[in-house]
């Protein structure tokens, strides 16, 4: 009997996360992580003076 | 751990002594720019006050703000989040996870009259969908959790106006707080990141005065962001004498003097790191040898990092006379000077008057 687990938020991490996992016979056939949250660096970032490039990107 | 403990209870049984809460208090009233005198006040405020539940919601953020909450020292983390403050949903550091996690946040909000803390930008464009926390987007979960707080607390750039997601082309829609939510009184603490002792202390007022500070026109506490980094930067004198660094690692560098020509931008930002700085106090960018960004100041991230930024208002020492004025003075020199010791002579009428203000108390 196949059943889906859900778990979002994923807490005590940096970012946001979800996990869904496919569960077989109490064990897990299959899994996805997904990353809930865009901002879009690489698409601000083109085009700026290289020296700010570290500036943007440790807000990673 | 009880919600009905107070404040100095819960310090008592954390071991923390009279003498660190005092100081504690002593320091706040610093902060926020209060006679000493208020000292009292604050401590009986904390020692009566029930902790206020707290919502922390994450957007489009970098928990650099979450990291710069966990690093308080004033008091420490724990003090900070478990005493003073009842954090009931904080994604980053709660122990529930998924359905659980989301529980906390709706008994709180059921519940009303708590206060929330937005961390990151929130974005608008196709529904929402660049942030969604538990199947539903950011927008939603802050109008839905701003419709029953006392008042929101932003901190950092992003929340404040969108910040670094919002910088063009703002691929995301990203937007600040204030542009979404209203009717909600809304105090905004910029910065990239907050400086937490601001927010502590923004918490403290809260408590002890039962409002939110005093704010300019952007929303900001003036205690924190009302005045100039360049006014009270410890590396003025060296603007003022034209001593400037020209290039990374040269000998002006080497003896800190200042930084204006590599980009910083302290002549057009305002906050208080020259004062209170950051780590426990221990340093902040302009003494580490970097130009201020201007990180608490709407759409910075368009302003060249390393570009100097124009100079509107002329500071008096460029009318400041030579120590040792030339024999032959020409017209226009002596007519500087003659306006130099005007100013001079206001100056020194001021300070008079300030004395005669001190004897008089």
């Amino acid at each position: 009997m196949a059943q889906k687990i859900v778990i979002d938020p994923i807490t005590r991490i940096e970012g946001h996360l979800r996990i869904e996992a496919r569960v077989e016979d109490g064990r897990i056939a299959e899994a996805w992580a997904s990353s809930t949250m865009f901002r879009g660096f690489e698409i601000i970032m083109k085009g700026r003076d290289p020296r700010e490039a570290w500036l943007m990107a440790q807000r990673i | 751990m009880s919600p009905t403990m107070s404040i100095a209870e819960e310090l008592a049984v954390r071991g923390i002594t009279r003498r660190e809460f005092l100081k504690f208090c002593t320091i706040m009233a610093g902060v926020l720019a209060l006679p000493v005198e208020q000292t009292a006040k604050i401590a009986r405020a904390l020692e009566t006050a029930r902790r206020p539940a707290v919502v922390w919601l994450e957007f489009q953020d970098c928990a650099g703000c979450t990291e710069s909450l966990l690093r308080a020292n004033r008091p420490s983390v724990a003090e900070l989040v478990l005493d003073i403050l009842s954090l009931n949903y904080h994604e980053t550091i709660m122990a529930p996870a998924g359905h659980a996690a989301e529980k906390s946040l709706q008994d709180t909000v059921k519940e009303g009259g708590y206060l929330t803390i937005v961390e990151g930008s929130i974005p608008v464009n196709d529904d929402g969908v660049y942030c969604c926390i538990g199947g539903r987007s950011a927008l939603e979960i802050l109008k839905e959790v701003a419709a029953n707080t006392a008042a929101i607390i932003t901190v950092g750039a992003c929340a404040f106006y969108g910040g670094w997601p919002a910088t063009p082309p703002n691929p995301t829609g990203a937007k600040g707080v204030k542009e979404i939510i209203t009717g909600v009184p809304i105090v905004n603490l910029p910065g990239c990141p907050l400086n937490v002792d601001n927010l502590t202390a923004t918490v403290v007022h809260y408590l002890t005065f039962k409002k939110l500070p005093a704010v300019d026109d952007l929303g900001r506490p003036l205690f924190a962001y009302g005045r100039r980094i360049h006014d009270n930067c410890e590396r003025r004198g060296h603007f003022d004498a034209g001593e400037f660094v020209e290039a990374w690692g040269d000998e002006g560098h080497r003896q800190g003097w200042c930084l204006y020509k590599m980009g910083c931008k302290g002549p057009v930002a305002f906050q208080n790191c020259p004062a209170i700085r950051w780590n426990e106090g221990t340093s902040w960018p302009v003494a580490a040898g970097h130009g201020c960004i201007a990180c608490a100041t709407p759409n910075f991230w368009e302003m060249p990092a390393y570009e100097p930024v124009p100079i509107h208002a002329l500071t008096p020492p460029t009318t400041y006379p030579e120590v040792e004025p030339a024999k032959e003075m020409s017209p226009i020199t002596a007519g500087v000077i003659g306006a130099a010791v005007g100013v001079a002579a206001g100056v020194a009428g001021a300070v008079a008057v300030s004395q005669l203000a001190k004897k008089e108390e």
